[in-house]
C-alpha cells in the first residue's frame, strides 16, 4: 500500500525501551496528527519515520519501499521542526532553495519554485531578509516553504506551531489545513495539543506510554474513545472520571457512586449489563451537562457544590465537587446570566461513558 | 533602559568629564608602554641613555631597523615565527574544532567533565612544562626542528580552544545539523555549509588567541630551538649580551613583532562581528 508504514517498530535506548512495538498504516495524501503527552514517543516516532532515529527493530515503508535502514535524504520527505531550525545565515530564498542547490536542480527551476512557495505562503517581500529579521510566524512560515519547495512525498511536522502566541496559532492551523488541501501530500502532524489534532487531522493517532492507544477520526475519537486515557485526552476542558458501581439489571440498571445516582442511557445498556456489579468509572465530559433538563428526560439530576463559576461568554465554566469528588462542568446559560451557585444540575445520560476501574478499558 | 541611562548621564558635564578622564587614563597606561617602545626604537644608543628620558623631543633614526633587519638572521627568524604560529594554529583549530564538536553533541558519560577539565591543563604554566619537553625532545633527538615548537605549540593550546569552541558549539541547535541532514546535505555540506559559517566567531576568537601565544611564546622556544630554528622572541634575547643591554635592537625588534599578530587580529575580529550578526533561531 502506498503512503507510509510503520510496522512492528521498536525503538529502546539501551534496556530502556521507548516504543514496545508499534505499527501504523498511513494512507497516501492522508493528514494524520499524532498526539499524547510529552514523552509518550511521538516524536521519536516522527523522527523513525525522517531517519533521523535508528530503527532498534521492525520496519518502516514509506510509498511501497522499505526506507528502514535509509538516509533520510533517501526517504522522500520534508521536515518541519519546532525551533523552525532556519539556517541564520542564509536569507528566506536561501533557506528555502538549501536543498534544491544541494541537489543540484538547475538555477532557473529554484527560482520558480521558491517563487511559487513564496506566493502560496505570503513571503514574496521578505525573500531577502535573513531569518533574525522576521516575526515568528513569519520564521514559522519560511520553515513550511523550506518543506513545500521539496515536493516531498511526505511532510513530517514536529510541534510546528508550538512556539507561536495563541492567536497565531489559530491562523496557522488553518492556513496548514488549506496547504494541506492545495498539496494533497501525506502528511505527518506530532503534537501535544489535542486541538490542534481535532481541528486538522482526518485521523488521530493517540498515543501514551509508547503504545498507540487509538486511531481513529476526530469524531471517533471524542464520542468513542477506547479507553480513559484517550477520553480523558481527547476533549477540553477534559472529561470528568467518578468513582462507581453498577446495579440493577436490564432496563433498570444505574450507576452508584458516591453522592449520585444515574440511570445508564438505552446506548450502553448492552454492554453494562454484561459488566454488572463490576467496579466502574464513569466518565462525563463538562459540556454536556446544563442548568436546566429538557424535555426528553435523557437527563440525570445531580446536586453540584460550585465553587467557582467562571464567565466565558455565553457558557460559564464550573468548578465544583459532587460527593466529594472534584467535577468540572461547563453550562450554556446565556451572556447575562448571574454566576451560577451550587445545586442541581442536568447531565445528558446519552453522552455518558463507562471505563472498567481496573483496566481503564471502555466498556 | 540602559540606553535612557546613558542618556540622563551624558546631561551632566561632570559625569561626563569624570567618563572622559578615567577613559583618557587608561588608554595611557596601556599606550605609554607601547609609545616607550617605539620611541626607544627610534632613539641612537647616546639619547637612550642620557641621564633623564627624553619622551617626545629627539631626532628620530631608523639605525636600529637596519641593524636588527640587515644583520644577523632576522628573516630566517620572522620565517620560522611565522610558521610555527600559523602552523599551530591551523593545527589547534583543526584538532581543537573536531574535538569541541564531538563533545558538544555525542552522548557519554562525564562529558561535561571532560570539557571543562581540558582547561585545567591550561593552568599548568608552560615554564613548569619547559624542563620536561626539554628532555623528551632530547629523547628523540629533535633540537633544531620546527616541528617541535609546532608540537608543544598546538598541545598547549588545544584545551583552551577545545573549551571555548565546546561553548560555541553548544549554542548550534542540534535542529539546524537534522535539518539540513533531512534537506540532503552529506555530513561534510553540514559543516561545510551549516555550521561552519555559524562558527566562524567562534574559530577567530579562538584563532586570535592560539597565535597570539604561540606567536609571543619565550621559555619553551628558547630552550626547545637552535641556531636556525629560532623565533622571533628568542632572537630579541639576543640583544642582551656580556658587554651590555642593546635597548634601541631590542624595542625596534619588539616594534616589528608586534605587526605580525596586529594584522592577524584585525583580519580575525572582522569575522566576530560577521558571527554575531548571524543571530538567533527561534524566537
Amino acid at each position: 500500500m502506498p503512503g507510509v508504514g510503520l510496522n512492528n517498530v521498536v525503538k529502546a535506548y539501551g534496556s530502556t525501551v521507548i516504543i514496545p512495538d508499534l505499527s501504523l498504516d498511513i494512507r497516501e495524501s492522508e493528514f494524520v496528527v499524532i498526539v499524547g503527552p510529552s514523552g509518550c514517543g511521538k516524536s521519536t516516532t516522527l523522527r523513525m519515520v525522517a531517519g533521523l532515529e535508528s530503527v532498534s527493530a521492525g520496519t518502516i515503508h514509506i510509498r511501497d519501499r522499505d526506507v528502514t535502514y535509509a538516509a533520510p535524504k533517501a526517504r522522500d520527505i520534508a521536515m518541519v521542526f519546532q525551533s523552525y531550525a532556519l539556517y541564520p545565515h542564509m536569507d528566506v530564498a536561501g533557506n528555502m532553495s538549501f536543498a534544491l542547490r544541494l541537489a543540484g536542480t538547475p538555477r532557473a527551476e529554484i527560482d520558480q519554485r521558491v517563487k511559487r512557495a513564496a506566493e502560496m505562503l505570503e513571503l514574496t517581500d521578505y525573500l531577502d531578509r535573513k531569518p533574525k529579521d522576521l516575526s515568528g510566524g513569519q520564521r514559522q512560515r519560511v520553515a513550511m516553504g523550506r518543506s513545500i519547495v521539496r515536493d516531498a512525498y511526505v511532510f513530517l511536522f514536529d510541534e510546528p506551531l508550538s512556539n507561536l502566541d495563541a492567536k497565531l496559532r489559530s491562523t496557522m492551523r488553518t492556513e496548514l489545513a488549506i496547504l494541506h488541501k492545495k498539496l494533497d501530500r501525506t502528511m505527518i502532524y506530532v503534537t501535544h495539543d489535542q486541538i490542534e489534532a481535532m481541528t486538522m487531522a482526518d485521523r488521530i493517532v493517540i498515543m501514551d506510554q509508547g503504545i498507540i492507544q487509538q486511531v481513529g477520526s476526530p469524531r471517533d475519537v471524542y464520542t468513542a474513545p477506547k479507553n480513559r486515557f484517550v477520553a480523558g485526552f481527547i476533549g477540553s476542558p477534559s472529561m470528568n472520571f467518578l468513582d462507581g458501581e453498577l446495579h440493577g439489571s436490564g432496563s433498570k440498571l444505574e450507576v452508584h457512586g458516591q453522592g449520585f445516582k444515574i440511570p445508564v442511557s438505552k446506548r450502553m445498556q448492552i454492554t453494562a449489563n454484561a459488566a454488572k456489579d463490576r467496579r466502574v468509572t464513569l466518565g462525563m465530559r463538562p459540556e454536556h451537562f446544563a442548568a436546566t433538563a429538557n424535555k426528553d428526560g435523557k437527563y440525570a439530576a445531580l446536586n453540584l457544590d460550585v465553587d467557582v463559576a467562571e464567565y466565558i461568554g455565553s457558557s460559564q465554566f464550573l468548578a465544583a465537587s459532587l460527593g466529594g469528588q472534584p467535577i468540572t462542568a461547563t453550562v450554556d446559560v446565556g451572556p447575562d446570566a448571574e454566576p451560577m451557585g451550587s445545586g442541581q444540575y442536568f447531565f445528558d445520560t446519552n453522552r455518558m461513558y463507562l471505563f472498567d476501574r481496573a483496566s481503564g478499558e471502555a466498556l | 533602559m540602559s540606553e535612557r541611562i546613558a542618556a540622563r548621564s551624558l546631561n551632566n558635564p561632570w559625569r561626563v568629564a569624570g567618563h572622559y578622564f578615567f577613559l583618557v587614563l587608561l588608554a595611557l597606561i596601556c599606550l605609554t608602554p607601547i609609545w616607550v617602545m617605539i620611541s626607544t626604537s627610534l632613539k641612537d644608543q647616546i639619547t637612550i641613555f642620557d641621564g633623564k628620558p627624553i619622551w617626545f623631543f629627539f631626532v628620530p633614526t631608523i639605525e636600529n631597523y637596519q641593524d636588527v633587519m640587515g644583520a644577523g638572521k632576522f628573516d630566517k627568524y620572522l620565517w620560522n615565527s611565522i610558521i610555527v604560529a600559523t602552523v599551530s594554529t591551523f593545527l589547534t583549530l583543526l584538532l581543537g574544532g573536531l574535538c569541541a564538536y564531538s563533545l558538544a553533541r555525542a552522548e557519554f558519560k562525564g562529558r561535561r567533565f571532560v570539557a571543562n577539565a581540558t582547561l585545567l591543563v591550561r593552568m599548568v604554566p608552560p615554564a613548569v612544562l619547559a624542563v620536561p619537553a626539554f628532555s623528551m625532545v632530547l629523547a628523540f633527538n629533535l633540537r633544531s626542528d620546527l616541528m617541535v615548537l609546532i608540537f608543544f605549540y598546538t598541545a598547549l593550546n588545544l584545551p583552551f580552544a577545545i573549551w571555548l569552541l565546546f561553548g560555541f558549539y553548544k549554542q548550534i541547535p542540534v535542529e539546524l545539523e537534522e535539518a539540513a541532514i533531512v534537506d540532503g546535505a552529506s555530513p561534510l555540506q553540514v559543516f561545510f555549509k551549516v555550521l561552519l559559517p555559524l562558527m566562524k566567531s567562534g574559530y577567530a576568537v579562538a584563532g586570535i588567541f592560539t597565535f597570539r601565544i604561540a606567536w609571543n611564546e619565550f621559555v619553551l622556544a628558547l630552550l626547545l630551538t637552535g641556531r636556525n630554528t629560532r623565533t622571533l622572541p628568542v632572537a630579541v634575547s639576543g640583544y642582551l649580551t656580556d658587554t651590555g643591554v642593546e635597548w634601541g635592537r631590542i624595542m625596534a625588534m619588539g616594534t616589528l613583532i608586534v605587526i605580525p599578530p596586529l594584522l592577524f587580529t584585525f583580519f580575525a575580529a572582522r569575522q566576530i562581528i560577521a558571527g554575531m550578526t548571524a543571530g538567533a533561531v527561534k524566537g
